[in-house]
């Protein structure tokens, strides 16, 4: 792999980082915080294949990725199940207004 | 004979019997009672018959391998008469519990806990590795929560077992601080392989180590500032008071300075230290028990206090001292508790005030009772009077004369509170109707074996000085044969002078009345003991602090998605910025 791919690589997860870390510190609906999350961890996905391209260990990079999505497809489904009843009981999907509970 | 299959057997055997009882369900308590009785007993013939085969090596190694090195047991002397006592005196609380746990709800927990924590205490005396000694230790802190919290509908015995698991816990951590602090700089848990080779540690590292230890022991053997949980585990059925918290689990704290005293002996500061905390402890709880209104109280004052004695006898040089005191007591505590005991169970409470007259209904339990009076106050020639005069002689010869003096004053008020307490609760008139009967046949039993014993234990002081000099090379102790006792004791001077402020403190309850002027004139003082000096005001503020702050801090847990990613992500930048400044520098 060319210094340049590799490059690219970096600069591609580290957007998708930012964007789901920007995402989840500022949005306040929880389906949107669900796909920040989603795009976090794409991000993450992104960063176990190039790093496993990079120190030539494809295999293991590759895997662990097919485990990354497995994982976190279930973590999507139960969050967005969540939403779902959320909104059924309390009425809002409002994060901060959620926060409210705790009281 | 002392091979790896008894010290399993001696572990294992109650533990065995704990899960038995538990599987037989309280549906069947006859088979309960018969299961527990001879477990006990069983485990108390395996401990008598290590006796012989007392050894200074390990017997038994289990290699857990990691950082958690070997497992070894070594039944040395120590270990042996301490792994005997608890297993002895747990069989006859056992027996105790037939009759006085009769018709109670939930047997198999009372049993299993008790022959759990029997099997604790033997793996704590008898383990060579500290690792594997704090393992035991926390074991015997839980099973002593659980039994102190036994009656669960009754929010203060609740209280009371939280409160002990709390202090000896956190007495605990400096037991592992100090076992961790040792392995990183020997790179062994042994504990032989520490007493040999202690000179070698930085001395600022050994006196971390040394009053770690200090503290670990002054909490576990309830000893000032830590011995306001005692009196708070009175709660627990009366059994377990005079197993755990009179006979064996109270005795560890003495018993782990005891086996670290060689150690230890050479860091500035730590002899005095030790001397201060029994000093302290055997002076204020000996005029707190002079105040309390109740039975199990009082005793609990008095043990705090005679653990003090054992403590200071360490302070001053006299291992064995302590640790033949430590015999008397756990005979004559245990004696104490369980005529306690019986006379709770036969008036239905506690309060001594209620109390009084007692002794013609119940003549039996008065006289044994009276024989563990005696030997508390140190008279002659039950065991206290020998043990407790061989402890002030050490403290003579090597302590500081003041220190000398107050423990002698101490001995004072123990035969004060000692002959208030037999008072009140067996003579005069009787203050309140209370329905008394004689104790049955299970109760007999344990207190007569017990009062047998006070009587005689000093008699072994020849073998148990013996058996204790041979195992452990690095103590150095000076023992004494049977003869030698008797001469050395009564020609003391420390034996005469105690014996006479003892004289002083019987006349003194005896003409208590005549003597009003004086009490009401120490009224101030008796108001201090009877508010624990302060210590119980300190803890509630301890708590106070505690949950004001955990109450602050809630403000921190805003419940907001959007802050907890970015306290997340804070902490992720913290990490980074320090592997980075890390590998920068």
């Amino acid at each position: 792999m060319t210094d340049t791919t590799l490059t690219i690589l970096i600069v591609g997860l580290l957007a998708l980082m930012g964007v789901g870390l920007y995402g989840l510190l500022a949005v306040r609906n929880l389906i949107k915080v669900i796909v920040a999350l989603q795009i976090l961890v794409k991000g993450a996905l992104l960063a176990l294949v190039a790093a496993g391209a990079a120190s030539g260990q494809v295999n293991l990079g590759q895997s662990l990725a097919a485990t990354v999505i497995v994982a976190d497809t279930v973590v999507a489904v139960v969050g967005l199940a969540l939403a779902v009843q959320v909104r059924r009981t309390v009425g809002t999907l409002d994060v901060q207004a959620l926060a409210r509970l705790k009281k | 004979m002392a091979n790896e299959f008894t010290i399993l057997l001696l572990i294992g055997l109650p533990w065995l019997g704990a899960l038995l009882v538990w599987f037989t369900g309280d549906s069947r308590p006859r088979f309960q009672h018969l299961l527990a009785v001879l477990f006990s007993l069983a485990a108390g013939a395996v401990a008598l018959s290590l006796i012989p085969g007392a050894t200074d090596q390990a017997v038994l190694t289990l290699n857990v391998g990691g950082i958690f090195g070997a497992f070894t047991f070594v039944p040395d002397g120590l270990g042996v008469f301490l792994a005997a006592v608890a297993t002895v005196v747990g069989s006859l609380a056992v027996i105790f519990s037939v009759e006085y746990m009769k018709g109670e709800a939930q047997l198999g927990r009372y049993y299993a806990l008790v022959l759990f924590f029997i099997g604790g205490m033997v793996g704590l005396v008898l383990s060579g590795s500290l690792l594997l000694m704090f393992f035991f230790w926390e074991i015997t802190a839980l099973c002593s929560f659980a039994l102190i919290a036994f009656n669960n509908d009754d929010p203060k015995a609740v209280a009371g077992g939280l409160k002990a698991l709390i202090i000896t816990s956190l007495g605990g951590v400096g037991l592992l601080i100090g076992a961790l602090v040792i392995y990183g700089y020997t790179g062994s848990y042994e504990v032989n392989d520490f007493l040999a080779g202690a000179a070698q540690l930085p001395p600022d590292v050994l006196s971390l180590v040394a009053f770690g230890f200090l503290a670990a022991a002054a909490a576990k053997s309830s000893q000032v500032p830590f011995h306001t949980w005692l009196p708070g585990a009175m709660e627990a059925p009366t059994p377990i008071s005079a197993l755990i918290h009179a006979a064996t689990m109270v005795n560890a704290g003495v018993y782990l300075l005891a086996r670290f005293y060689p150690a230890f002996e050479g860091v500035p500061g730590w002899t005095t230290a030790v001397v201060i905390v029994g000093l302290a402890s055997a002076c204020l709880a000996a005029l707190m028990a002079l105040v309390a209104q109740d039975l199990k109280r009082a005793l609990a004052y008095s043990t705090i206090s005679q653990l003090g004695y054992m403590v200071y006898a360490v302070g001053v040089g006299g291992v064995f001292a302590s640790q033949f005191h430590l015999l008397s007591h756990a005979v004559f505590k245990a004696l104490l508790f369980l005529g306690a005991g019986a006379v709770i169970h036969s008036v239905g409470t506690r309060d001594m005030r209620q109390m009084g007259g007692l002794g013609q209904k119940m003549p039996f339990v008065r006289n044994t009772f009276i024989i563990g009076a005696l030997a508390l106050a140190g008279l002659p020639i039950l065991n206290g009077f020998w043990s407790k005069e061989l402890v002030l002689e050490a403290g003579l010869s090597g302590g500081p004369g003041w220190a000398f003096a107050l423990m002698v004053i101490g001995a004072g008020l123990t035969a004060c509170y000692t002959f208030r307490m037999v008072w009140l609760v067996f003579f005069g008139e009787p203050r309140a109707h209370l329905h008394a009967h004689e104790t049955g046949p299970a109760m007999k039993v344990s207190l007569g074996l017990l009062a047998f014993g006070t009587l005689t234990t000093w008699l072994l002081v020849g073998p148990f000085g013996e058996m204790l000099a041979e195992t452990l090379p690095h103590h150095h102790l000076h023992i004494l044969d049977l003869g030698e006792l008797i001469s050395e004791i009564l020609l003391a001077p420390a034996t005469w002078l105690a014996l006479a402020v003892i004289a002083i403190g019987l006349a003194a309850w005896w003409w208590h009345e005549r003597l009003a002027a004086v009490r009401d004139g120490l009224g101030f003082l008796a108001r201090w003991a009877e508010a624990d000096f302060g210590f119980e005001w300190i803890n509630r503020q301890v708590v106070r602090l505690t949950r004001g702050t955990a109450e602050a801090l809630t403000a921190t847990q805003t419940g907001v998605l959007n802050w907890n990613v970015a306290g997340i992500v804070g902490g992720l930048v913290a990490v980074l910025m320090i592997l980075l400044l890390a590998w920068g520098a």
